[in-house]
C-alpha cells in the first residue's frame, strides 16, 4: 500500500505558521508513585510526558518504597515544586514527610490527585480536606457529594465512601465553564472508556465540582450525577482533584482520552499558578464521541492532512473534522483561509492522495478556498472519480460561470 | 583439500574478515569456486544433530550460507509424522532436503548428505567441524559436551538444557575447549529488540522499574498427537530407547514424542522453558544482567495441564527480584514481548517490531559515546563469522544458561508454592535444601555415567 | 364540470364566497352537492402524491380522511414498494384499483391532470420538484422544511406566487390549539415585550456507523433518488436515514426549524422576515458515514433587539424543547403536549376583540382544502416557511463557517462575507440544473 506523505517544504511552512510558541518550561512538577492498586509503572510514564508535552512544566518523578518498605526513607522535598501530582494510593508517609506537605500547600503549592490517589490516607484529616471527596471516608469524614439534576446534593446519610459499576465509555457534563480549567469545554464530552467513581464522601470544604457523570444503574451505577472533576482550596493551595484516568495495560481509553489529557494539563496547570494558559485543544471530546489519543499526542495539521489523504469512507472522519475545526477557528481571514488552502491544494495535487479524502477537501474549498484553487480543481474535472465533486466546487467558486 | 588445509582457510578467512565486505578481491582466487562462491571443499561442513520441526527450519538457514555444506543429519527416527502441525521429520527428510538443496544447486544430481544415528558417531568424525544440536531439551547437555571436548563448534538449540546443572556443565565446557558456540536465541538477532534493549541500557525510559516477558500459554497440540496417548508399539525406524536416552523409562505412545516432547516435565519445562530462551534472555540483555540472576522469586502461580501424558504448567506468573530492585515478571497473562518500564517511559520489543513510549524514544540517537550493543542481524550467519573469527557470537552459552534460569527456578518455585531466596553467584537457593534438590534430575545409564565423565571444571 | 378548466370555475366561483365560506358553509349551493351532501367525483378535488414513503402516506391518509372532498389519482415514487403501497391505500379509498403508479416525477406531473398534489421528498428534492409542481400550477401541500439551502427556498416561493398557487407547508403545529394559543398570548404582549426566545430541538445525529455498499434493490431507482445530489454508492441510506446527511439534510435542526423556529417566529411577527445577524457553534461526528452535527447552537439577532438562540433542548439551561419567549413580565414555553408560563393566571388571559387575532385553523389539511377552494392563504404559506427555515439554513452557515455574520432578510443576502455567501446554494449535480428564481 502506497503511503501518503506531505512535502518537506510543506512541513516547513506549516511549522512556522501553524506551531505555538511554548513559552518553555517554567514551572517544575513532581509525580509521587510507588504505590498503588492501579499500575503505577504503567501511568507515571505517561503522566511525566504529558505534563512536558505542555511546554511549561520540568518534570521529576519520585517513587516511595514499596509496599510496607521503609517509609521514613521517602521524603520528597517537596518545596523545589510548585505542584505535587499523586499517583499514589498506598503506605502512610512518615509525620515528617506528611507535615511538609501540608506546609507546602498552605503555603501556596498545588496539588493534583489523580484517580485511585483520592483512596489514599484516609486516615489523615489533612488530605481529605485536600482532595475534598474519596474513597474509604466515612459519615466522619463528610457527607456523601453528587449532583441530581442541577443541584449539587449533600448526603449525610451514614456509610463507607467510593466504588463504581463496571467500565464504560460515559458523558462528562461541564458543570462550571467559566473556571479557568474548564474555560472552553464543551457542555457535553464522551470520556473514554474508564472506572466511574461514585459514592465519594469527604470534607467538602472550600471545594467546588467542576464536572459530573451519570453513573447509570444499568452499569452497577448509583443513578446519580458522580463528581468527576473537583478543585478545593487549602491555606492558600490550590487542589484539583480528577477522579478519571484508570489505566489499562499500556494505558488505555481512560487515559488515551484527550478529556483526561487536556483536563489533567489544565488542572495541573490551575494548581500550579491560579491559571491556565493552555488552549483548548481540536481534538477535545465532544458529545459525538471519545477522541483518543493513541500516542498521547494531540493531531497536528499535518497529521490531519496525512490521514485525510489516506482517508476511505471506512475509516475515521475525524482528521476531516479535525481540520474542519481548525479551519474555523483560525481561518478568519482571507489571507489565514488561504494558508489552509496551500496545502489542501497540495492534499488534490498528491497522487498518492485517495479520491475519497479529494471529495472532503473539495467539498471544503467549495466555500472557503479562492482563485488559487481554482486550476488544480479545473484539472480534477479529468478525473472521473472526481468530476462532480469538481464541478460542485467550481460551481460555488465561480458562480458566474 | 585435507583437514589441516581447511582449517587454514578458516583461520585465513578470519584475517579476511573485516575487509571481505569492503574489499572482496583480498579473498584468495584459489579459495573461490567457478562461479565465486566458497567451494565446498572449502567449506564448514557441519552436521545436524537432529532432523525434527526445529532442525529442518533451521538448516534451511545453513544452506543458504555459502559457507557451509551441511555434510550430515543425524536423527533416531528415520522418518514419522508427528512433528510441527503433525508434518513429517526425521533423518530421511533431512537428507532428501539437504540434497535437493544441493543437486538445484551444483545443477546435477547431489546425494552426499550422510545419514546418522548415532551422534557419537558423528562427533568422532575428524571432518565435521560444527554441529548443530536441535534435539529434546533432554538430550541437549550430553552432545554439547561430548563436541565440545571434540573441539567441533556448536549451534544448540535454546532451552539451552534441561536443568540449571548441565546449563552450568555446558558452560565449562565450551569455555574449556574454546570451541564458538551460538545458542539458538535468535530474537538477539532481531533489531527491534537490540534497539529496545540499547534503549534501556542508556537509560532513555529513565530508571528501569519493571520489566515484563509476555509468553504463550497452554500446551498447543503441534504434533496433532495430544490424543494419541495409549501405549502401542515403537514405529518401524525409530530408536525410541535412544530417544529416551537419559530420560525415565517410560512406555511409549506418540503424544510423548517429537515436537509435543515439549509438554512432558521429563524432557522440557513447557511453554515456559520454549520461550523462557527467548524472553527472558532479551530481559536480561536489556538488564545488564546477562551474566548473573535474580535474588529472588516470588508470587509464583501455576496452572499445570490436565493431560494424561502432559504435564508441563499451562498457565504461569512469577516474579524474579534482581540485587537493584527491578523485578522481571514472567506469565503468560502478559502482553506479549519484553516490555521494558521506567520512571520516564517503556519500551517493549517483540518479533519483527518494538513499540516505545514516549513516541519520541523511537526517534532518539545513541551517540557514538554510549552503550552499543552486539550487532547481528542473521542468528545463522553469526555463528559462522564467529566459527571463523574466533570471536564470541551473540548468544554465548554462559548468557544462554543465565537467560534460562529463570525459568528452571519459576518452575521450582511454582512446584514448591513459595518464594524461594537465589544465590546468583552460587547458583544456589538459599537455605532452602528441598528446592536445591530439584536443581538436577537424576539420569538413567549409561548415560549417567558418561554424562559424568565429560564434566569439566 | 367534465374538464380540468371547468373545475377550475367552480372553485373560483367558490372563492367569491370565500370569506363568507369558512362561516356560514350552508350557503355553498345545494346544486353543487351530489347524493347525500358529497361532492360528486369530478366536483372534487383531483389529487396525486410525490413521495410516498412513511411521512407521504401519512400525508396522504390525513386527505383521505376527507374523501369527499379529494380524489387520489396517481402516486410517485423511485420506490415501487412505495407507490404500489400507496396505490393500494388509495384504490381501497376510492374502491376501484385505478391509481397509476409513476417512479419519474416529471411524467406524473407531464401526464396526470390533476388539481392539487401532496409532495414529502427527502429535502434535497425540494427544489426541483416543489418548482416543478408550481410551474404546472397545481396547488401544493409540501412537507417542511421547505428546501436544503436559501436558494432553493426563494426559488420556491417565486414559483409558488409566479403560479398563483395555493400552498400548505406541513408544519401543523401552527394547526394546534396550544401553539396558537401561546403565540396569542405573547403577541397580545400577555408576558410584555419580548426580549429573548430560545428554540429546544431534539439532541443529535441518529445515524450510526458506515453501513456497508449493498446491491441497489429492484424496487428502487437510486439514481433518482440522489438526484441533483452527489453520487455515491448505495449503502441502504434512503427512506428516514438520509436526515443524517448533510448531503440530503441538515439534521435535526432543519428537520425541527420548520415547526418550533416557524412558531417562535409567528410569536414575535418576524413570520415573513428572520433575523439580522447569526452565529453559531455544532459538534460533528468523528466517524461514519452520517456528518450533521450532534450538538448545535445557534445565537441570532433581530432588527428589534430581540435576541434568539436555537439549540438542541439539552443545551439550554431549561432542557426545554418547543419555544420559549421571555419577555418583561414573564415567559410562556409551548411544546408538543404542552403549554407553560412563568405564572399559570397568564395562561388564563382572555384576548379582546380589538387584539391580533392570529391565522386560525384547527385541521391543517382541512385548512388547505379549504384554501384550494377559496384561493385564499393558508396558515402555513410558502413565504413563511421559507422564513422559518431560512433560520436553520443560515445557523447552519454561520456553524459550517464558524464566522458570525449579518444578514439582510429584505435582500436576502449575507452582508459583506462572500464565504458564506457561497454556501446559500449547493450546486446541482449533471444533468439536473437549479431552479429558476
Amino acid at each position: 500500500m502506497k503511503k501518503y506523505s506531505f512535502l518537506a517544504i510543506a512541513c516547513v511552512i506549516m511549522l512556522a505558521l501553524f506551531s505555538a510558541c511554548k513559552s518553555g518550561a517554567d514551572h517544575r512538577a513532581l509525580i509521587i508513585t510507588g504505590q498503588n492498586n492501579h499500575n503505577w509503572k504503567v501511568t507515571t510514564p505517561i503522566f511525566k510526558v504529558l505534563l512536558e508535552q505542555t511546554g511549561i512544566f520540568s518534570v521529576d518523578v519520585a517513587v516511595s518504597p514499596d509496599k510496607g518498605g521503609d517509609m521514613n526513607k521517602f521524603t520528597p522535598k517537596f518545596s523545589n515544586y510548585e505542584v505535587i501530582v499523586l499517583n499514589y494510593s498506598g503506605d502512610s508517609w512518615s509525620e515528617k514527610t506528611k507535615s511538609e506537605f501540608i506546609e507546602f500547600v498552605k503555603n501556596g503549592g498545588g496539588v493534583v490527585v489523580v484517580h485511585a490517589a483520592d483512596n489514599s490516607f484516609p486516615d489523615w484529616p489533612a488530605y481529605s480536606e485536600m482532595i475534598g471527596l474519596g474513597w474509604g471516608r466515612t459519615e466522619k469524614d463528610g457527607p456523601f457529594v453528587y449532583f441530581k439534576g442541577d443541584k449539587m446534593v449533600i448526603d449525610t446519610t451514614a456509610g463507607p465512601s467510593g466504588g463504581h459499576g463496571e467500565r464504560q465509555e460515559f458523558t462528562v457534563r461541564t458543570r462550571n465553564t467559566q473556571h479557568p480549567i474548564t474555560k472552553g469545554l464543551p457542555p457535553r464530552w464522551m470520556h473514554g472508556k474508564d472506572e466511574l467513581y461514585s459514592k465519594l464522601r469527604g470534607p467538602a470544604k472550600n471545594m467546588e465540582i467542576l464536572a459530573t457523570a451519570f453513573a447509570p444503574p444499568g452499569k452497577g451505577g448509583t443513578g446519580r450525577d458522580e463528581p468527576i472533576l473537583i478543585v478545593t482550596n487549602y491555606g492558600k493551595g490550590r487542589i484539583f482533584h480528577t477522579v478519571l484516568g484508570h489505566g489499562d495495560v499500556d494505558g488505555g481509553p481512560a487515559i488515551q482520552c484527550a478529556g483526561f489529557i487536556v483536563t489533567l494539563q489544565r488542572g495541573t496547570e490551575w494548581a500550579a499558578t491560579g491559571q491556565v494558559t493552555q488552549k483548548v485543544p481540536y481534538d477535545f471530546p465532544t458529545a459525538a464521541g471519545t477522541s483518543l489519543r493513541v500516542n498521547y499526542q494531540e493531531m497536528t495539521l499535518e497529521d490531519d492532512l496525512i490521514k485525510i489523504g489516506g482517508y476511505d469512507i471506512t475509516k475515521s472522519t475525524k482528521y476531516f473534522v479535525d481540520l474542519q475545526s481548525r479551519i474555523r477557528a483560525e481561518g478568519t481571514t482571507p489571507e489565514k483561509r488561504q494558508q489552509f488552502e496551500h496545502f489542501m491544494i497540495e492534499l488534490l495535487e498528491n497522487k498518492a492522495a485517495t479520491d475519497e479524502g479529494k471529495k472532503l477537501i473539495l467539498r471544503e474549498l467549495s466555500w472557503m478556498g479562492s482563485d488559487l484553487s481554482i486550476p488544480v480543481i479545473t484539472k480534477l474535472l479529468q478525473n472521473p472519480a472526481l468530476k462532480d465533486d469538481a464541478k460542485f466546487a467550481l460551481a460555488r467558486l465561480q458562480p458566474t460561470k | 583439500m585435507n583437514e589441516l588445509n581447511r582449517r587454514n582457510f578458516i583461520k585465513r578467512s578470519a584475517a579476511f574478515a573485516a575487509s571481505v565486505i569492503v574489499a572482496p578481491s583480498l579473498i584468495p582466487a584459489s579459495a573461490l569456486g567457478k562461479n565465486g562462491s566458497v567451494a565446498p571443499s572449502d567449506r564448514i561442513n557441519l552436521v545436524m544433530i537432529g532432523s525434527g520441526n526445529q532442525g529442518l527450519n533451521d538448516m534451511g538457514e545453513f544452506l543458504k550460507d555459502s559457507r557451509v555444506q551441511i555434510t550430515g543429519i543425524c536423527d533416531v527416527n528415520k522418518m514419522s509424522g508427528g512433528y510441527w502441525s503433525g508434518n513429517m521429520g526425521g533423518r530421511e527428510v533431512g537428507i532428501k532436503k539437504v540434497n535437493d538443496y544441493y543437486s538445484e544447486l551444483y545443477q546435477k544430481n547431489y546425494t552426499g548428505c550422510k545419514g546418522y544415528e548415532d551422534f557419537r558417531e558423528v562427533i568422532a568424525r575428524k571432518d565435521v567441524d560444527a554441529v548443530e544440536v536441535v534435539l529434546p531439551d533432554h538430550w541437549h547437555s550430553i552432545p554439547v559436551l561430548m563436541a565440545a571436548k571434540a573441539g567441533k563448534n556448536i549451534y544448540c538449540q535454546k532451552p539451552l538444557a534441561l536443568t540449571i546443572p548441565e546449563g552450568i556443565a555446558m558452560a565449562n565446557a565450551v569455555k574449556k575447549y574454546g570451541v564458538t558456540f551460538q545458542t539458538g536465541s535468535q530474537q538477539r538477532s532481531d533489531e527491534n529488540f537490540r534497539r529496545v534493549c540499547e534503549l534501556v541500557r542508556n537509560g532513555r525510559i529513565g530508571k528501569l522499574l519493571t520489566v515484563e516477558c509476555g509468553l504463550p500459554a497452554g500446551t498447543p497440540d503441534y504434533g496433532k498427537t495430544g490424543n494419541l496417548t495409549n501405549t502401542m508399539p515403537v514405529p518401524a525406524g525409530f530408536d525410541y530407547q535412544t530417544w529416551l536416552g537419559p530420560a525415565p523409562d517410560a512406555p511409549y505412545c506418540p503424544a510423548r514424542t517429537h515436537v509435543n516432547f515439549r509438554w512432558v516435565l521429563d524432557y522440557s519445562g513447557g511453554q515456559l522453558t520454549d520461550w523462557g530462551g527467548h524472553h527472558p534472555d532479551i530481559a536480561q540483555w536489556g538488564m545488564d544482567t546477562e551474566h548473573t540472576g535474580p535474588v529472588k522469586i516470588q508470587n509464583a502461580k501455576v496452572e499445570w495441564a490436565v493431560h494424561p501424558i502432559w504435564n508441563s504448567a499451562a498457565h504461569y506468573y512469577f516474579e524474579c527480584v534482581y540485587a537493584n530492585g527491578v523485578k522481571l515478571i514472567i506469565s503468560d497473562k502478559l502482553q506479549s514481548g519484553v516490555t521494558f518500564r521506567g520512571t520516564e517511559g517503556w519500551a517493549r520489543g517483540n518479533r519483527g517490531s518494538h513499540t516505545v513510549f514516549p513516541e519520541s524514544l523511537r526517534e532518539t540517537v545513541i551517540k557514538p559515546s554510549e552503550i552499543h550493543l552486539y550487532k547481528s542481524d542473521n542468528h545463522f550467519r553469526n555463528f559462522i563469522d564467529c566459527v571463523i573469527s574466533k570471536k564470541e557470537t551473540i548468544a554465548p552459552v554462559e548468557i544462554a544458561h543465565r537467560s534460562i534460569t529463570m525459568s528452571h527456578l519459576g518452575n521450582i518455585a511454582m512446584k514448591l508454592q513459595q518464594d524461594l531466596n537465589w544465590d546468583p553467584k552460587k547458583e544456589q537457593f538459599i537455605h532452602n535444601d528441598l528446592a536445591n534438590s530439584m536443581l538436577k534430575r537424576k539420569m538413567r545409564e549409561p548415560w549417567a555415567s558418561i554424562y559424568k565423565q565429560l564434566l569439566v571444571s | 364540470m367534465t374538464d380540468k378548466s371547468t373545475r377550475r370555475d367552480f372553485l373560483k366561483k367558490s372563492t367569491a364566497i370565500s370569506a363568507g365560506a369558512f362561516l356560514l358553509p350552508q350557503i355553498i349551493p345545494s346544486t353543487a352537492l351530489g347524493m347525500g351532501g358529497k361532492l360528486p367525483p369530478s366536483d372534487r378535488i383531483i389529487m396525486g402524491a410525490i413521495g410516498v414513503g412513511s411521512q407521504g402516506t401519512g400525508n396522504m391518509g390525513t386527505f383521505l380522511e376527507h374523501i369527499k372532498e379529494v380524489q387520489f389519482v396517481a402516486v410517485c415514487d423511485v420506490d415501487s414498494n412505495h407507490s404500489k403501497n400507496a396505490k393500494g391505500l388509495v384504490d381501497a379509498a376510492n374502491k376501484n384499483s385505478d391509481c397509476r403508479t409513476y417512479s419519474d416525477y416529471r411524467e406524473f406531473l407531464e401526464k396526470e391532470k390533476l388539481d392539487a398534489v401532496c409532495i414529502a421528498l427527502p429535502d434535497h428534492w425540494h427544489g426541483l420538484i416543489y418548482s416543478a409542481a408550481a410551474n404546472k400550477k397545481l396547488d401544493i401541500y409540501g412537507e417542511k422544511p421547505l428546501a436544503r439551502t436559501i436558494y432553493d427556498g426563494r426559488a420556491i416561493v417565486s414559483a409558488v406566487k409566479r403560479n398563483n398557487i395555493v400552498w400548505q407547508t406541513g408544519s401543523w403545529q401552527r394547526s394546534t390549539p396550544n401553539f396558537h394559543r401561546a403565540v396569542e398570548l405573547v403577541l397580545n404582549g400577555r408576558i410584555g415585550k419580548v426580549t429573548r426566545i430560545e428554540v429546544g430541538l431534539p439532541d443529535g445525529n441518529k445515524g450510526v456507523g458506515t453501513p456497508p455498499i449493498k446491491e441497489v434493490p429492484a424496487n428502487l431507482d437510486w439514481e433518482m433518488w440522489l438526484g441533483p445530489a452527489p453520487k455515491v454508492p448505495f449503502r441502504g441510506v434512503v427512506h428516514w436515514q438520509w436526515r443524517w446527511i448533510l448531503d440530503y439534510s441538515g439534521g435535526q435542526l432543519t428537520d425541527w426549524a420548520g415547526h418550533h423556529i416557524d412558531i417562535a417566529q409567528w410569536g414575535i411577527g418576524m413570520e415573513r422576515s428572520g433575523p439580522v445577524e447569526f452565529s453559531g457553534e455544532g459538534v460533528y461526528p468523528r466517524e461514519g458515514l452520517f456528518n450533521v452535527p450532534v450538538e448545535y447552537n445557534i445565537n441570532c439577532k433581530y432588527a428589534n433587539g430581540i435576541e434568539m438562540r436555537v439549540a438542541n433542548s439539552s443545551q439550554l439551561p431549561t432542557k426545554n424543547g418547543g419555544a420559549t419567549w421571555y419577555g418583561e413580565k414573564g415567559w410562556i414555553n409551548v411544546d408538543r403536549g404542552r403549554l407553560i408560563a412563568s405564572d399559570p393566571k397568564i395562561l388564563e388571559e382572555v384576548i379582546g376583540e380589538n387584539e391580533i387575532h392570529p391565522y386560525k385553523s384547527i385541521n391543517h389539511v382541512g385548512n388547505f382544502l379549504e384554501c384550494v377552494k377559496s384561493r385564499g392563504e393558508t396558515v402555513a404559506p410558502v413565504e413563511i416557511a421559507h422564513r422559518s427555515i431560512s433560520v436553520g439554513l443560515l445557523g447552519e452557515i454561520a456553524m459550517t463557517t464558524g464566522q458570525k455574520f449579518q444578514w439582510d432578510p429584505v435582500k436576502e443576502e449575507i452582508i459583506g462575507n462572500p464565504v458564506a455567501s457561497r454556501l446559500l446554494v449547493r450546486p446541482y449535480r449533471e444533468p439536473w440544473e437549479l431552479p429558476k428564481i
